[in-house]
């Protein structure tokens, strides 16, 4: 196997005294879908903020293309290819989906010391982008705020692939979705893999998290539960893992007697 | 194509641009998306309320003095704060500061005793030296703003009682008045001294020119206004065609043949018109012309757009008849209240304050009717979803309303004004409408993108607004050699071409360049534009030095303009520069807005200013005016954003 784009060997955070993270190790591969799992405060965002250069590790050791990096700020993680995007999407609702796609980033055509952006060019390359990641936007000049929750998180997907991005950390690109939507945007971050994109997909459901993982990083409480590949692990132990195991047998167990209890 | 699953169909989909999926916006309903819109339609009503109630409006010397006060300070400021706004960001100190720029191009070039001298500065360095004065207004409210992370709002109300004290403690220090001037004094001490006058004399054609129309004669100019407005409106006309109708696979010849007749019948008109000087050849001339140009735009559009082949059965929804009946009462009505009230009793109604028995039927007259055309032309567009027989017929009933309106306004008004001017107007409108309605009849609309329709609809758009612009510039500007003895004295200043040429530069910059785009951005929200590598604190920092640098501008052609610069001066206009802004279309939430649309804004208030005194009311009114002005426009800019944005 050929060395991972980004790997983690026993990585750690530590917030004062408070211990946000220790021992996760996982690695994501080109092409490939490593899966975050965790509930609610298992350290999945200080995760996130470690690797988009929001925050650096305290322990353990981060490395990029088998090199140990630490990265300074956003901007140096976004530099080397990693692309977070985020549950509020960095987008702008009014303005149109080009302008959206190319913030901060815009293609530009000069007469001597006139700039202007190259409307045209900027246009047509934020529609080709989003066909190729299978994402049909109909008219790119409409506002993004009129956009659906999966079509707008297409956008920013299809922005981050673009602008070179090597790894795509998704923070929860599922969780305000229903069903459908959902599916639509599990179906993007397999396209961006068979881009050869490796995409770190971080979430609460291993419902959502099995069918496009091709290994899965357990938290709780900030501990790693294990880093399985998926030959290694069914859903149904992924889902026992990420609630603690004996915590959801338990809970099983109370409800079965519960339902037992109205059935007499 | 590329091979990745589910990738395929959407390939399709970018290769040939249209998607079935997205339902087609016909041109009004896109036009109806852009910010200025409501603003525009505001300021053409106004324009005709006024031209009804008042003498000038209509006049070259009432187009110089509204342009006059339309351009600076109000336009300019206004387009500038307008970019501001959309930055998210609010300057009150903006307006004392124009008064303060000023003052500081006043009193650099006079010496430390108040006097010009041979030692005073040179406006070539006092204007740049100004600049910085200005550059370090804007930086200075926009650190203060980015540091302490306080609205803008409150910093910027500092600054401005700031700068509201210091112009009046430097100005009595240095003068020892609360006025500083004079700025010619540079040219009546080079004058008297024999020296140079510092650029001043260069500078004050630059800065405060003047185009005296009185002045220019021009034997053609009657010629070349009928023919560039005629033109224009024609070219209009085809591209809104070009943009509504769906083009035929090949173009049927037959039409051009159709098109050339109708042309050669439409001069044959105008030269009747232009022979004969008694009504009833007018009345055929004009009709002839009619005539002509239905023919005309019958051949174009047989050569050019697909007919509808089916043959519609005419149903006419029951939502399309009740306001076409209401419409119809509400003008007849407005009919009836003409004939009833007395025209020439100009004695006050004792209930109602202050109005008259002839202001009364007037005001009822045109609520009215005009309330009854809009009721009408709803029941157009809902008849027209329904069907295109059904819409086009209703139409024509309207545009025959019209024109019985306007020849109820001939013969029941007492003013040469509306006697001929309103009824070619109207007539005018009527005619277009009848034609739209009968070619709607028998082509079919588009529904479809098609970009190089498109295209050439927007050079003919183009083509068009140029051919208007000319026709009514030289109508504003020259005089004929009959009009020498009566013209009244109209002057332009330069200051309106300031005024366009800053308009046109920001609507550029905002809409073409990333500044532009991440202005937009900052306003609307400045952490995502942040994330994404938007400079966001370095874009707001300029916006707020090109209002200063707005500031500097409006300062300068005031001190040339006034010579003496009040330290009270810009004092409080802050606020119109906003609501100028606002009634063009910009949110106060930023992130959304035009500049064009607070230039058309400043039109609007200019007009306010100008024609409440010259309908003789009050000009104290004239801030109910505004106010009532900007509530409106708030809510009709709220409500077609709402409804543009549901019809994506």
């Amino acid at each position: 196997m050929s060395t991972p784009l980004l790997e983690l060997r026993d990585v750690g955070k530590y917030y004062g005294n408070i211990i946000a993270l220790t021992g996760v190790t996982t690695n994501v591969a080109a092409g490939k879908v490593t899966c975050v799992l965790g509930d609610n405060g298992a350290g999945k965002s200080t995760l996130i903020k470690i690797l988009a250069g929001v925050h650096q590790h305290d322990d353990g050791e981060l490395l990029l293309e088998g090199e140990p990096v630490s990265f300074e700020s956003p901007r140096e993680a976004l530099d080397k290819g990693i692309a977070a995007v985020y549950q509020d999407l960095a987008m702008v609702p009014l303005m149109s989906v080009w302008r959206n796609f190319f913030l901060g980033s815009e293609p530009t055509k000069n007469l001597g010391p006139l700039r202007w952006i190259d409307k045209p060019l900027a246009k047509r390359t934020a529609k080709d982008e989003m066909a190729r990641m299978g994402i049909d936007i109909r008219d790119t000049e409409q506002p993004v705020g009129t956009l659906s929750g999966g079509e707008r998180q297409s956008v920013a997907i299809a922005r981050a692939v673009y602008f070179g991005a090597k790894v795509l950390i998704l923070d929860e690109p599922t969780s305000a979705l229903g069903v459908k939507q959902s599916g639509v945007v599990l179906r993007y971050i397999v396209e961006a893999a068979k881009r050869g994109l490796g995409v770190i997909f971080i979430t609460h459901n291993p419902a959502h998290a099995y069918p496009v993982g091709d290994r899965f990083l357990i938290l709780n409480r900030g501990r790693s539960m294990g880093n399985f590949a998926k030959d290694e692990i069914s859903q149904t132990e992924l889902t026992q893992l990420m609630a603690g195991g004996a915590e959801l047998e338990e809970l099983q167990h109370e409800l079965e007697a519960a339902i037992a209890s109205k059935n007499d | 194509m590329t091979t990745i699953d589910g990738a395929v169909i959407a390939d399709d989909a970018a290769a040939n641009d249209d998607d079935e999926r997205i339902s087609y916006r016909g041109v009004f309903q896109r036009t109806l998306v852009r910010p200025e819109i409501g603003a525009t339609i505001a300021a053409v009503s106004i324009w005709i309320f006024f031209w009804a109630v008042s003498t000038p409006f209509g006049k070259a010397s009432g187009a110089s003095s509204i342009l006059d006060v339309a351009s600076s300070p109000l336009g300019i400021m206004a387009v500038a704060v307008a970019m501001l706004m959309i930055g998210g960001e609010f300057d009150l100190s903006a307006g004392a500061a124009t008064g303060a720029l000023g003052i500081v191009v006043i009193l650099l070039v006079r010496d430390v005793a108040g006097e010009v001298s041979g030692g005073s500065l040179s406006l070539w360095i006092a204007l740049p030296v100004s600049l910085l004065v200005a550059l370090f207004l804007g930086w200075f409210n926009a650190t203060m703003v980015d540091k302490t992370s306080l609205p803008s709002f409150v910093v910027t109300l500092a600054s401005f009682f700031i700068l509201k004290g210091a112009k009046l403690g430097y100005a009595k220090l240095i003068t020892g008045q609360i006025q500083v001037g004079k700025l010619d004094d540079l040219a009546i001490h080079a004058e008297q001294n024999d020296v140079s006058d510092k650029g001043y004399g260069f500078l004050a054609k630059v800065f405060s020119g003047e185009w005296i129309r009185n002045e220019h004669v021009w034997g053609s100019r009657d010629a070349v206004y009928l023919i560039g407005v005629m033109l224009g409106l024609s070219l209009v006309v085809l591209a809104v065609y070009e943009m509504q109708y769906t083009r035929r696979e090949k173009p049927a010849p037959a039409g051009i043949g159709v098109l050339g007749a109708g042309i050669v019948v439409a001069i044959v008109g105008a030269a009747v018109l232009h022979r004969t000087d008694s009504v009833s050849g007018n009345v055929i001339g004009a009709v002839v012309i009619g005539v002509g140009m239905l023919i005309g735009l019958f051949g174009w559009s047989t050569w050019r757009y697909q007919t509808i082949d089916r043959t519609a059965r005419l149903t006419m929804p029951a939502s399309a008849i009740a306001p076409f009946g209401l419409g119809l009462v509400a003008v007849v009505l407005g009919a009836l209240f003409a004939l009833l009230l007395d025209p020439d009793n100009s004695d006050t109604i004792a209930v109602l304050y202050q109005v008259t028995e002839q202001g009364l039927r007037a005001i009822l007259f045109i609520s009215l009717a005009g309330a009854g055309a809009v009721l009408m032309l709803i029941a157009v567009s809902r008849a027209r979803k329904e069907s295109n027989t059904a819409g086009g017929l209703l139409l024509l009933m309207t545009s025959g309303v019209v024109a019985a309106v306007a020849f109820f306004i001939r013969s029941e008004s007492g003013t040469h004004k509306f006697r001929t001017e309103a009824l070619s107007a109207m007539l005018a409108i009527a005619m277009l409408m009848a034609i739209w309605a009968l070619l709607s009849m028998r082509f079919e609309s588009r529904s479809a993108i098609d970009r190089s329709a498109d295209r050439l609809g927007k050079i003919l758009l183009i083509g068009g607004a140029a051919g208007v612009v000319v026709g009514l510039g030289a109508r504003l500007l020259y005089i004929t050699p009959e009009e020498l003895e009566t013209a009244t004295r109209t002057v332009f200043s330069v200051r309106i071409l300031w005024f366009i040429a800053f308009t046109a530069v920001c609507t550029w910059v905002l809409g073409r360049t990333r500044f532009g785009s991440w202005t937009f951005a900052v306003g609307g929200n400045k952490q995502a534009a942040r994330q994404v590598g938007v400079p966001a604190s370095r874009t707001k920092m300029q916006l707020f030095m090109l209002v200063s640098f707005a500031a500097w501008l409006v300062g300068i052609l005031l001190a040339f303009r006034l010579n003496t610069i009040q330290a009270s001066t810009g004092d409080g206009e802050e606020f119109e520069y906003i609501i100028a802004a606002v009634v063009g279309g910009t949110a106060l939430t930023g992130g959304y807005g035009s500049t064009l649309g607070a230039a058309i804004g400043a039109f609007i208030m200019a007009m306010a200013v100008q024609g409440i005194p010259s309908a003789r009311w009050n000009s104290d009114w004239r801030f109910v005016f505004l106010g009532a002005i900007l509530l409106l426009a708030v809510i009709a800019n709220n409500f077609i954003k709402e409804k543009a944005e549901a019809a994506r």
